[in-house]
């Protein structure tokens, strides 16, 4: 099955707009390549369930050295003692930043929702986290600290017909 | 008096900024929670007078969570502060009678109106 081309576009303006928010780090479009499923290419990896009236996965890999710059320079408020215990947080909530603005450009139907889950981060060989088996768009993004590559699995589901069906309320 | 503060967002980082914004402006904050059932329970036990509220997390949604503490106490003071910025979010939100909506990122500046506007 084919996956649209469209998720593409929201993801990088929300990936650019984030990453240069915060953690001033410009980045550059660079490859758009097609996976049969996510694939993280570096050794840092979060990955993002999406549900709704899209469904899957979106996984962020890029390698230590980038992952390292952005922290450092999330945390420049943080005290020395909790920039550890907040590495893997801060990963993941730029993570979430990134998928949460583009679920919201993506979302054209304004009676829906789309959610999405708290980030898992996997540094190193701790991936813990079964990755969908589905079509993926795998989009590269270039900063002068190293690369990004944001890998896309999602599909669009038929929406029930009742709006309410498609919120995140009780 | 300083204006107490309930935080609740599952991610460390952000209650940190959130915290390292109001503090300095005049705002105690009195508790942390970390999913939405921690933020109904330390609300009954601390009653803030504000409660800043993330959506997407663990065990209970900040929805569900905002939901809750308004059907108990009508008054309750809570913004979101959420990536989540679709429209329905917004919505739903404030049909459950949140006072405010700030999307992530956002600008220090926004959080304190926010906050300010909500205690009004």
């Amino acid at each position: 099955m084919a996956i649209s081309a469209d998720f593409v576009n929201p993801f990088i303006e929300a990936a650019m707009t984030v990453a240069s928010k915060v953690a001033g780090i410009t980045m550059r479009r660079g490859h758009l390549a097609y996976k049969r499923q996510p694939d993280p290419s570096y050794g840092v990896s979060i990955i993002i369930g999406v549900y709704g009236f899209l469904k899957g996965q979106v996984v962020y890999s890029m390698k230590r050295e980038l992952a390292d710059r952005i922290v450092h320079n999330m945390l420049q408020d943080a005290p020395i003692l909790d920039r550890d215990v907040l590495y893997l947080d801060a990963l993941g909530e730029l993570a979430n930043m990134i998928t949460g603005n583009a679920t919201a450009i993506l979302n054209q139907r304004k009676e829906l929702a789309i959610g999405i889950t708290t980030p898992a981060v996997a540094a190193g060989s701790n991936l813990t986290v079964t990755l969908i088996n589905m079509p993926t768009l795998a989009l590269g993004l270039y900063s002068q600290y190293g690369p990004i590559e944001i890998n896309i699995a999602l599909k669009e589901t038929a929406p029930s017909g009742d709006p309410n069906s498609e919120s995140l309320m009780p | 008096m300083d204006k107490k503060v309930l935080i609740v967002d599952d991610a460390n980082f952000i209650r940190m900024i959130v915290k390292n914004i109001l503090v300095p402006n005049g705002f105690e904050i009195v508790g942390e929670a970390t999913n939405g059932d921690e933020a109904v329970r330390q609300y009954e036990r601390l009653k803030p007078d504000l409660v800043t509220m993330d959506i997407t997390m663990r065990e209970k949604n900040g929805l569900q969570a905002a939901k809750e503490i308004i059907a108990k106490d009508p008054n309750a003071r809570i913004i979101m502060i959420t990536a989540l910025g679709q429209e329905r979010m917004l919505v739903d939100s404030f049909k459950i009678g949140v006072r405010d909506f700030v999307v992530k990122p956002f600008d220090p500046a926004r959080i304190l109106s926010a906050a300010r506007k909500a205690l009004a």
